[in-house]
């Protein structure tokens, strides 16, 4: 791991010249079954490849889909371990013990560095299956990738006041209840996946531009291939980021591009 | 607003007091109907309406347009190879569409195109058209197929030329625009208001009133006897379509058709490797359309009709989104959706009964819920769809009487 890591650096380091698109992180991607036959393992990294990302965070449903991806591209895969284990669970794993036997079992197997992303809101957070999902996530040091209202996410820091959490789509939330929750939780993260109106047209939106002015650190960008199509359009996300992190301040456009994501989630993944 | 006008509330809660006694007396007792879905069902009419007049086409409702915009319709001519007319792919015979999952194009090689032909009945009241929504007006959308290399593949010459060279044609677009077809060196003008007659006459494509109109005019008078004549199974769908189906809210008014882009979790690969974009591409398309509402080729001075256009916001959303297709007379135009990947009916109703959520993004269309009917209900719900066929047609290609040359 550390082999391909160091390698990987002095590659970026050689080709980073000036006329290179801006590296992205892709931190919301999915790789279920219905995708597998339709876009094979190589079609997706070749398609991530053709997006200039970087790194991408991978979380699917069953998570054989992501160990696939990694399996062809470590270098590039980052694998997320999600609680479902097929379709249909998404209204349903936090009130089923079993997904928790899933959870440990696949923990013990592979490397990961979250479990996520998993769908979660208000008082569902306190129910038991995510009280034990959230104590797992501690003991193995991982992030929590919620896609979470406001309330469901201050329960889960509430259980485990040091949690790491990514915020999926940043809660839906407008920006000022983004801004706050995170002047509220110093270790929650918010990735921006399927959100358009922060940088419509290639432009910043100006509530947003001060939340991203206020904590360039802590904002991520994702395409979210929640359909198996919507790899084909991993490359054209990639390119509308880049447009409307061109509107930013260069520094703060190359943190949420891709230099939050490589560290946060870029060394952690060790076996 | 014809028989909705004089409907009071009461009105509405003492049909739903006939529809409930009668299913009363029924075998099979119905859900009475809610104040709130009569109050839907009333929102779906009243029918048939003409189109109202198209502010970027001058020829929109001119008859002598209309009658060019017909004999075009029909004219394999249109095609350089002439061997497809609009109606080679819209079918009168077949409600205007081929019956085939997606179409065939012309030329000598035929190829299979992206999507499905939809039915032009009733098109006219749409806002955007193709699939994708990629065209403002129905006249921009008309000039696509004409171009389209694997379509009819003419040129604007070409256009001009057929339009100069018949003297059918010729007369009636001299006496539609009120010039002789102009010269090889305007010929795109020649082709645009080709264009513009061809959707003059694809305006006056409306169909009459069906099993369904005659249903909710007799409700809105609160004419049980007229009322009870609507069969109970399709009563049932359309309590089904109106209420837990939530299909109206999409499906919506006169013409059953919200006139915007949903995703309801249909696949949208072309072949391995290539998708169809849906209204993400469609967007694009007519911003980038030299002849949109907002461009030189549209005749309403004010561009007030190119408002939607100009406001037009692209979102990730729109990837995968299809047009909402209007239901009247959704029976004869099989197979459904924009690739016409269900065959029947029972199909389409199986998908919204069985839908796939891990497809729709949660946040994205929270509307739609797998509404898990029994077969029964399926039944009830085909029905009701087949009680929005209309009962009458007019005459899509009367013989047109000789054109006479009015003075200029
Ligand atoms: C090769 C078959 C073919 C031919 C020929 C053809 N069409 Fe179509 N038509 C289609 C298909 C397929 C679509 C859907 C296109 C899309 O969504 O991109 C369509 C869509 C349309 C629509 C949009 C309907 C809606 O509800 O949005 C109109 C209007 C239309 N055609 C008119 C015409 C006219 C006028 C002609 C002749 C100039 C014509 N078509 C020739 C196949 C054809
Ligand atoms: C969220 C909006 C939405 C709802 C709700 C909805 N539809 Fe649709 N419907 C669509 C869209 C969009 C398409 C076209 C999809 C495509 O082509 O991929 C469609 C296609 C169809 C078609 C095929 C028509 C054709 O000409 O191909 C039928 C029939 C239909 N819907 C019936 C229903 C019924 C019955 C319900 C309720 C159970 C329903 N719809 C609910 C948006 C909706
Ligand atoms: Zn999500």
């Amino acid at each position: 791991m550390r082999a391909w890591l160091f390698a990987g650096t002095l590659l970026a380091a050689a080709a980073g010249h000036a006329a290179d698109p801006l590296p992205i992180f892709d931190a919301h991607l999915h790789y279920s079954h219905d995708a597998w036959e339709m876009v094979p393992p190589k079609d997706v990294i070749a398609l991530l490849r053709k997006g200039g990302i970087r790194r991408a965070l991978v979380s699917s449903s069953s998570d054989d889909g992501t160990q696939m991806l990694y399996a062809e591209a470590p270098e590039l895969i980052i694998p997320e371990l999600r609680p479902y284990r097929s379709r249909g669970e998404i209204g349903t794993w936090f009130k089923d013990p079993t997904v928790i036997t899933h959870l440990e079992e696949r923990l013990k197997r592979y490397k990961y560095v979250g479990i996520g992303e998993f769908h979660l809101y208000g008082d569902s957070a306190d129910l038991p299956v995510p009280r034990r999902m959230v104590e797992l996530a501690r003991e193995y040091k991982l992030f929590l990738h919620a896609h979470s209202d406001a309330d469901a996410i201050e329960r889960l820091f509430r259980q485990d006041p040091g949690a790491r959490i990514l915020w999926a789509h940043s809660g839906f939330e407008q920006p000022a209840k983004v801004r706050e929750m995170l002047r509220k939780h110093a270790k929650l993260y918010a990735d921006l996946a399927y959100r358009s109106e922060h940088g419509s047209g290639g432009k910043v939106d100006a509530e947003w531009r001060a939340a991203f002015m206020e904590f360039p650190e802590r904002f991520l960008v994702g395409t979210d291939t929640f359909a198996p199509e919507r790899w084909h359009y991993v490359v054209e996300h990639a390119d509308w980021s880049r447009q409307w992190l061109q509107d930013l301040p260069p520094a703060v456009a190359e943190k949420i591009a891709y230099k939050n994501g490589e560290s946060l989630f870029g060394n952690t993944v060790k076996r | 607003m014809r028989g909705a006008a004089g409907l009071t509330a009461a009105g509405f809660l003492a049909c739903g007091l006939v529809l409930m006694s009668s299913a009363a007396v029924a075998q099979t007792p119905l859900p009475g109907p809610a104040p709130e879905e009569l109050r839907n069902i009333q929102r779906h009419g009243p029918w048939s309406q003409p189109v109202p007049r198209d502010p970027s086409n001058r020829v929109s409702g001119n008859a002598e347009a209309i009658a060019l915009g017909r004999a075009l319709f029909f004219d394999p001519r249109l095609s350089p190879s002439a061997d497809l007319s609009c109606a080679t792919c819209h079918l009168p015979e077949r409600a205007l569409t081929d019956g085939r999952d997606r179409a065939r194009g012309g030329g000598a090689a035929k190829p299979r195109l992206d999507r499905n032909t939809p039915g032009l009945w009733n098109v006219g009241h749409g806002r955007w058209f193709g699939w994708d929504g990629g065209s403002d007006s129905l006249w921009s959308f008309a000039l696509r197929p004409i171009l389209h290399p694997d379509e009819m593949g003419a040129s604007a010459a070409h256009v001009a030329r057929l339009l100069r060279g018949d003297a059918n044609l010729a007369c009636r677009y001299a006496n539609a625009f009120g010039r002789a077809v102009p010269p090889e060196a305007a010929a795109e003008s020649a082709l645009v208001d080709a264009a513009k007659a061809l959707a003059a006459y694809l305006e006056t494509l409306v169909s009459g009133a069906s099993a369904f109109d005659e249903l909710r005019e007799a409700l809105a008078r609160g004419d049980a006897t007229a009322a009870a004549r609507y069969p109970d199974d399709a009563r049932r769908g359309l309590a089904l379509f109106a209420g837990k189906g939530q299909c109206s809210i999409c499906h919506f008014g006169p013409n059953f058709s919200n006139g915007e882009f949903h995703n309801i979790g249909m696949p949208h690969m072309v072949e391995p490797g290539r998708v169809d974009p849906g209204r993400h591409g469609g967007i694009r398309r007519v911003r980038a359309d030299k002849y949109n509402l907002l461009g030189a080729f549209s005749d309403d001075a004010t561009r007030a009709s190119g408002s939607r256009t100009l406001h037009l916001a692209q979102n990730h959303g729109n990837y995968g989104q299809f047009k909402v297709p209007s239901l009247r007379n959704v029976e004869l135009t099989a197979p459904y959706m924009h690739d016409g990947r269900l065959a029947t009916l029972r199909e389409v109703v199986r998908h919204y009964s069985e839908l796939n959520v891990d497809r729709l993004h949660q946040d994205g269309e929270a509307l739609l819920k797998p509404l898990r009917l029994s077969d029964a209900e399926s039944e009830d719900l085909v029905a009701f769809l087949r009680t929005l066929t209309s009962r009458s047609f007019p005459d899509l290609n009367p013989a047109p009487g000789p054109c006479e040359r009015r003075g200029a």
